[in-house]
């Protein structure tokens, strides 16, 4: 613990201490700051641009915490190198619960994998999950490739002929793709685009052969109107918003990695009581209507995910990726 | 969605009270900087760019394309009264404008150049409405091939339309192009000349490259002039023309509304291009080439109806295929980047209130402009008397709390401070920062799509040619590098039938005055793509 936040957790307490009176004994330890958690402002750092999904879904977060912590939250976007800009202001902040950010899986964990950017895994002390986003491959409505073994069959045939745009390069469809190929032999050429809806553009203009994309919301109306075929999902179980098999169903037990998963992290070693708060804080956000209303009901798990099941999910993941990406 | 649905919702967008409001305000907006010689609408787009963010994407755009079309009216009006244009595209306003107001005809000047700007911004409206959503759904098809060619149509319209020297445009756009590999790697997602500089991961920030090389260069340029203009009070009178001007004009503006239309499509076409082009057009079909530089009303009609067509027409490509044509269009495209929103094929289907509320909403500031224009052209003329100082002051502060808004980083302010210096060095030496900033911003398309080319097809280069539309596009390209080489000599004159009779009328200190004004007096405007045809290629004193 440093001094400035001695002072303020000192300055904090000597406010309250003079609001009641005065009689009671000076708490400054840790445990004690703790257990009053949160007694100033919070700051909510959002790795994406305001605006986006990840801003959406923090802001509809922040407006709940307000209400349950009654303290202040404040979203700050901190956009930039796939959320190493925001993880890097969080990693640096004093561990005390007071400087959270919103977290996107597996991209924070592909991203320190393959570059050097000054934190891993150990620097965070996970939260919990807000929302999972699950992945599908797709072909555009006339292709010739009604099922994932037709697709298949035609790469194993001519390693040149199916190509599969992805929304990034370093996100988890690209790698997801690459274990594919690595885990089942279906030789596929990846190419990145930038973000889902340009993937969307080039199945319909039919420049590749498929996607392998999020069935966030910005693709589903395309989807829904038959634009669009899913051939497969990427969940571990069927989902009931898209008719699609899953690859798990469809004989490749290893494809449930192409989830995104977005969470809340605090900075490691800050105190469990803290994170305790905060974790029952994000259950019952998840679980109230008109926040699950915000962030869409398809992407809430029904199971609440708390800091534990976030942790897993980080290390599954490193290890689920460490391979493809080589070192 | 057919065009009359759309159209009914674009008014629904544009005429709800705000953005009403931020219609007026950009139009309000973009004639005072049409006005004032220090600003163009590039340097002033740039500088409100991270305000827009705090508001609705499709009112950021009816804001800021306000503020494009604006100053084309605005830049008119200095043209005529005091032979400086406000802007670039308003510098063959001066050949005719001028004279017509020393014949005590300024009136007129200003009321056809208004009435041809609404003319030509309501016909480039009427022909976004037709032609942009078949183009885009064209454009659905368009793969990474097809964004090749067009982005490396786009560099070469830049380098080539520009006729300072096409040396400095294409060492400038090479520049541009290099400074867009900083970054992650669009395909393999490694770091790049980041100098593990955590903030370098995303490439420059192009708000604030932008920001830097057109606001903050031309803020510490304009510190160092010293020239004070000297505003006009004396009454404007007759500002409706005649019946007689308008028959003598009509001609022109017709022609002008379908040649700037046309232009501002055009990669690296826009405001100074399509006025040149315009006025070149109405002299050589003149019964009596020999009015025009002697005050002629169609040569004023022409290129103002031309430059505003083409401000509006601009947005076509941006729209549909979400390739910016021009700088002032990169900026909006940063505009929409910056709100979360990839301008595409797809926008028309996905947010069709922004397509067809920026419509609406021009066709209400076309309107707003012809009102604002005809009466109150007096109180305009005296904004001149506002101190560059001053001005240059309150820019800078905005700029700077602007840029540090867009993404909460220091960083970035680091960045507009760099290339304001730049922006400021290359304007001394005669370097258009114009092809830098939109091979900066075609650059990180380019990459990617012809890495996704070769990634398609394994390889092999044959996917640029035998796909109908790039090898189309690039046979083009082919075609204009090939004449522009044969006629090389004659390039040069392709505008230059503009000057030497129209400008040698004037006596030599007044020449002088006038490249002062072209070279420097507009720099603003100077940032404009298209630009460079306007400085040089007008003043004969320079071949």
């Amino acid at each position: 613990m440093t001094t400035r936040r001695t002072l303020a957790v000192l300055l904090v307490t000597g406010v309250a201490l003079t609001g009641c009176g005065g009689t009671e004994e000076e708490t400054t330890e840790a445990a004690g700051a703790a257990e009053d958690y949160p007694t100033e402002d919070i700051r909510l750092l959002v790795p994406y641009t305001a605006g986006g999904p990840t801003d959406i879904a923090a802001r509809a977060l922040a407006a709940h915490m307000e209400s349950e912590l009654d303290q202040p939250v404040v979203v700050e976007n901190a956009p930039g190198a796939s959320g190493a800009t925001a993880y890097q202001q969080l990693i640096n902040a004093e561990a005390d619960g007071y400087t959270l950010s919103m977290t996107a899986l597996p991209t924070a964990v592909l991203n320190y994998l393959s570059n050097e950017v000054g934190y891993t895994r150990e620097d965070f002390a996970p939260v919990g999950v807000v929302t999972q986003v699950p992945s599908g491959i797709l072909v555009p409505a006339d292709s010739p490739y009604q099922s994932l073994e037709d697709l298949f069959e035609a790469a194993r045939e001519d390693p040149q002929a199916v190509t599969v745009g992805t929304p990034g390069a370093t996100n988890t469809h690209a790698a997801e793709t690459q274990r594919i190929t690595a885990l089942y032999d279906v030789p596929l050429t990846v190419v990145p685009f930038n973000g889902n809806a340009e993937v969307q553009t080039a199945l319909l203009g039919e420049n590749i052969t498929a996607g392998f994309a999020n069935l966030s919301q910005d693709i589903l109306p395309a989807i829904e109107s038959g634009d669009l075929r899913v051939l497969a999902v990427g969940s571990p179980e069927p989902l009931p918003y898209v008719d699609a098999p899953t690859f798990v169903e469809l004989g490749y037990p290893e494809l449930v990695q192409s989830t995104t998963t977005f969470g809340v992290i605090a900075p490691a070693g800050t105190p469990e009581a803290v994170v305790q708060t905060l974790e029952d804080t994000l259950r019952s956000a998840t679980e109230d209507p008109q926040v699950v209303g915000t962030l869409d009901e398809r992407y809430v798990p029904a199971e609440f995910i708390g800091a534990d099941g976030l942790g897993e999910l980080f290390v599954e993941t490193e290890e689920t990726f460490g391979d493809v990406l080589g070192d | 969605m057919d065009s009359w649905s759309g159209i009914l919702q674009g008014f629904s967008v544009a005429l709800t009270p705000t953005n009403l409001l931020y219609v007026f305000i950009g139009v309000l907006i973009g004639t005072v900087i049409g006005v004032l010689p220090g600003l163009g609408p590039t340097a002033t787009i740039a500088l409100l760019l991270p305000i827009t963010y705090t508001v609705e994407p499709v009112t950021a755009v009816i804001l800021l394309a306000g503020i494009y079309y604006g100053s084309m009216y605005g830049g008119t009006i200095t043209s005529v009264l005091l032979r400086l244009p406000g802007e670039a595209a308003s510098v063959v306003t001066t050949f005719d404008g001028y004279q017509m107001a020393k014949q005590g005809r300024a009136g007129p000047a200003l009321g056809i150049a208004a009435v041809g700007s609404y003319i030509g911004g309501t016909v480039s409206v009427l022909g976004m409405i037709l032609l942009a959503p078949p183009l885009a759904q064209l454009a659905v098809s368009f793969g990474p091939p097809e964004y090749v060619a067009l982005t490396v149509l786009g560099i070469l319209l830049v380098t080539y339309l520009g006729t300072g020297s096409v040396l400095k445009s294409m060492s400038m756009a090479a520049l541009g192009l290099l400074l867009a590999t900083i970054g992650l790697d669009p395909i393999t997602g490694t770091a790049r000349f980041t100098f593990g500089e955590v903030a370098l991961f995303n490439g420059l920030d192009f708000v604030a490259v932008a920001m830097g090389l057109f606001g903050v260069g031309e803020i510490l340029h304009s510190l160092e002039r010293t020239d004070k203009v000297q505003a006009v009070t004396s009454k404007i009178k007759n500002i409706w023309p005649t019946r007689k001007d308008f028959r003598d004009s009509s001609g022109a503006i017709g022609r002008g509304s379908l040649l700037g239309f046309a232009i501002g499509v055009l990669p690296g076409g826009g405001g100074v291009v399509s006025s040149l082009a315009s006025y070149a057009m109405e002299k050589r079909r003149a019964k009596d080439p020999s009015r025009f530089g002697k005050g002629a009303i169609e040569g004023v009609a022409g290129p103002e109806t031309a430059n505003n067509a083409s401000s509006t027409s601009a947005f076509i490509p941006l729209l549909t295929l979400g390739i910016p044509p021009n700088v002032v269009l990169a900026l909006i495209f940063g505009a929409l980047l910056v709100q979360d929103i990839t301008p595409g094929p797809q926008l028309i289907e996905q947010e069709p209130e922004i397509f067809w509320g920026v419509i609406a909403s021009m066709v209400i500031g076309n309107l707003m402009l012809l009102a604002l224009n005809i009466p109150l052209v007096g109180i305009f003329v005296q904004m001149l008397r506002v101190r560059a100082g001053i001005l240059a002051a309150f820019a800078l502060l905005v700029t700077m709390a602007g840029v540090f808004s867009v993404n909460n980083s220091v960083f970035d302010m680091w960045v507009v401070l760099g290339f304001g210096v730049i922006g400021w060095l290359m304007k001394k030496t005669g370097f258009e920062p114009g092809p830098l900033v939109l091979a900066f911003v075609l650059g990180s398309i380019l990459e990617r799509a012809f890495r996704q080319s070769m990634l398609l097809s394994g390889g092999s280069f044959d996917i640029f040619v035998t796909r109908p539309i790039s090898g189309g596009m690039f046979a083009f390209m082919a075609l204009i590098i090939i004449v522009s080489a044969i006629t090389s000599r004659r390039r040069k004159a392709v505008f230059g039938r503009v000057d030497p009779a129209d400008v040698d009328e004037t006596d030599e200190p007044d020449r002088d005055a006038d490249r002062q004004v072209s070279a420097e007096g507009s720099p603003g405007a100077d940032s404009t793509t298209d630009e460079p045809t306007g400085s040089t290629s007008t003043t004969p004193g320079e071949r």
